[in-house]
């Protein structure tokens, strides 16, 4: 079975070439620094940025191309690359103090004439067949096939370096993006700092161009990061576990890629990551989709049950009640699912009891609960009247005690306090 | 820590976004070691002199002076609490990370902060009653517990003078009173604290002196010589709702019902 397989694709004693290793370790790398680097391009909002950034480098390619004499040299192209998508960036920044251009609108300005610049140059250059030119478009979508060992090493060492900054600089980052105007106060170059953050985004888009191209290296800086968003509350875990989603969507891309002759690797370093942020936003515990799925339906059917109850209690006084009268009074999708789920709840503790065909009544248990809601009820109003703030801050739903949530003596107080502004308004 | 000159100095300050001026000549000075009120209506440019103060905004006009000096002279001695909407509350950090920022600066670059901030941390979040929820993300606290969450950020930052902007917005009466408390506290120990405050309800209960502005200083002084009709006429020219309120606020002599 499994050594059959293995038999197929893997030879005995197959060793993958010495260049296959290196490229593989070096892009493993990009996915992973892309993945830290984008954290805070997606927690200090400028995952844009970083598009516009990324596609003004083609531009930057073709001149470095050409004044490069026709050289295919992968550093002198990126350095290229790196050149214009900091042009890029700083365009943005002076677009957005000298004139009156919304961000979102300057983002795509200057991503569409930098990215229709490259096109155009590039495609000119290829047009004359200008040598070594062929090839030159797999910046585009990214093709790592062509990379060699001293390539993949270089790529390799500058993610490091720039993971290794972000890992330095963790403190005054996290600082200046969770709180800028503070940062400031207490005598923060920010700016600098900001400055500095974009930089490093550049830097590596560029570096991820060889994966993933200039199209959709943004995804490779922002999927990762929100992915890794779903699964903790905490910057320090976000980090190594973008990195991580990086790695593994940025080495199964190119994986898949290189099995497939001709296939970008962009696509598919795409998709791989969009698989485990699909999952990420499904399954996550509690920010998931399911899991908040759950939350709010759990939240409904116990106010559902809570109001049928309280509709309940009024009804028994003229005697049992049948169903039909009690959904009536409770409109609401909810209301026929959480009377089942009463009438089940029969079998642990009656909630309510049966006493005809269809007449029902409150049994002790339910007439408690439903008494217990109402009282709840009734103080939350009186909380929300005499002490607003304790009522919008404190008040949930589930209408839990408003003693065990304010607690006894600031409860006496507001009680206290709206009895006196009773008896105030009261005489007059 | 106390200072016997004044805490803070505005001379002639006038602050300008744009051609549109938000600040006109405000010439202020505030007294070392009280709780120093700044009160006017919504856009009279309470935030813009704070930031002033603070550096934030760039002066057209005028000069801001701390405990004597310029502000860079003596940043390590100032506290900071902006407005609660100023920050996203979803940012994936504690509460005990967010108060641990008071004690950066004076960490500098690159060092980490180790024991002494963290128990420092943890004392400061014991002074405004948040021990228990120390380990909790930011997003899941109260709007009372997040300003209160500032607040202690501000302490940790173990400043002579502290300015808070709008700290009673959207809090509770039992963070409000917290916080108020260890204001005073604050006051107690020597420091000055400035406020950006808006319920004129509470200004007498706590404040010792405020300052009245709408986009110019209209008076200043002791709570009781500064709210006088005239004065609140003045700074709420033609906000009438606002008058009526304030007149039945002052007539019960500032308590809070």
């Amino acid at each position: 079975m499994i050594p059959a397989i293995a038999d197929l694709s893997f030879p005995a004693g197959w060793i993958p070439p010495y260049n296959t290793l290196v490229v593989a370790a070096g892009v493993a790398s990009v996915g992973f620094a892309a993945g830290v680097v984008g954290c805070f391009a997606v927690l200090r909002r400028r995952a844009l940025a970083g598009d516009a950034a990324a596609h003004a480098t083609l531009l930057g390619v073709g001149l470095a191309f050409l004044l490069g004499g026709g050289r295919r040299d992968l550093p002198l192209l990126l350095g290229g690359a790196l050149s214009t998508a900091i042009a890029a960036l700083l365009a943005l920044v002076l677009i957005g103090r000298w004139t009156r251009t919304r961000d979102d609108a300057a983002t795509a300005i200057v991503l569409g004439v930098s990215f229709g610049a490259g096109i155009t140059l590039l495609s000119g250059i290829s047009a004359r067949g200008i040598p070594g030119s062929a090839g030159l478009e797999q910046f585009l979508l990214g093709h790592t096939a062509g990379l060699t060992a001293a390539d993949a090493m270089i790529l390799g060492a500058l993610s490091l370096l720039t993971v290794a900054l972000v890992a330095l600089f963790l403190k005054e980052s996290t600082l200046v993006a969770f709180d800028p105007l503070f940062a400031a106060a207490s005598g923060w170059p920010v700016t600098l700092i900001d400055y500095a953050l974009v930089v490093l985004v550049a830097v590596m888009v560029v570096v991820g161009l060889p994966a993933a191209g200039a199209v959709l290296v943004t995804a490779l800086v922002v999927i990762p990061p929100v992915t890794a968003r779903q699964w903790t509350d905490s910057v320090g875990v976000m980090l190594p576990l973008a990195g991580l989603f990086g790695l593994v969507a940025a080495l199964s891309g190119v994986a898949v890629s290189s099995a497939v002759p001709r296939m970008p690797t962009g696509p598919l370093v795409v998709i791989a990551a969009s698989v485990l942020l699909t999952i990420s936003l499904l399954i996550a515990p509690r920010r998931g989709g399911l899991a908040r799925w759950l939350r709010s339906r759990r939240t409904m059917a116990a106010w559902a049950e809570g109001r049928l109850l309280e509709v309940a209690l009024r009804l028994e006084a003229q005697g049992p009640f049948t169903r039909e009268q009690l959904l009536a009074k409770t409109p609401g999708a909810a209301a026929d699912s959480a009377f089942k789920r009463l009438v089940r709840s029969a079998a642990i503790e009656p909630v309510v009891t049966r006493v005809g065909t269809d007449a029902w009544r409150l049994a002790v248990w339910g007439r408690e609960l439903a008494a217990e809601r109402s009282r709840r009820l009734a103080a939350w109003t009186e909380v929300l009247e005499a002490a607003r703030e304790d009522a919008r801050g404190h008040l949930t739903i589930d209408v839990p005690s408003p003693e065990a949530v304010l607690g006894a003596a600031r409860m006496k107080a507001i009680r206290e306090s709206a009895a006196a502004a009773r008896n105030a308004a009261g005489p007059a | 820590m106390s200072t016997t000159s004044a805490g803070l100095e505005f001379h002639d300050v006038t602050v300008a976004y744009g051609r549109r001026p938000v600040l006109w000549n405000v010439d202020l000075t505030v007294p070392g070691a009280c709780l120093f009120g700044i009160i006017g209506p919504n856009g009279a440019g309470k935030s813009t002199l704070l930031k002033a103060a603070l550096g934030l905004v760039p002066l057209a006009g005028g000069e801001v002076r701390i405990l004597g000096a310029p502000l860079e002279q003596v940043r390590s001695r100032v506290g900071y609490v902006p407005q609660r909407e100023s920050v996203d509350w979803d940012f994936p950090v504690t509460v005990t990370d967010v108060v641990l920022m008071g004690t950066y600066a004076r960490l500098g670059w690159l060092r980490r902060p180790g024991p002494r901030e963290r128990s420092l941390a943890a004392e400061c979040l014991d002074r405004v009653g948040l021990a228990d929820v120390a380990d909790r993300q930011i997003g899941r606290l109260s709007g009372g517990q997040q300003q209160r969450v500032f607040l202690a950020r501000a302490l940790a930052q173990q400043a002579d003078v502290y300015f808070l902007d709008e700290p009673m917005a959207g809090v509770d009466a039992r963070s409000q009173e917290r916080i108020f408390r260890v204001l005073s506290d604050l006051r107690a120990e020597g420091r000055l604290v400035v406020i950006v405050h808006h319920d004129l309800r509470s200004v007498a209960e706590w404040f010792d002196a405020v300052a009245l502005i709408d986009m110019r200083l209209v008076a200043t002084g002791p709570v009781a010589e500064v709210l006088t009709p005239e004065n609140l006429r003045r700074t709420y020219a033609g906000r009438l709702d606002v008058l009526d309120e304030i007149g039945r606020a002052v007539a019960e002599g500032g308590r809070t019902p």
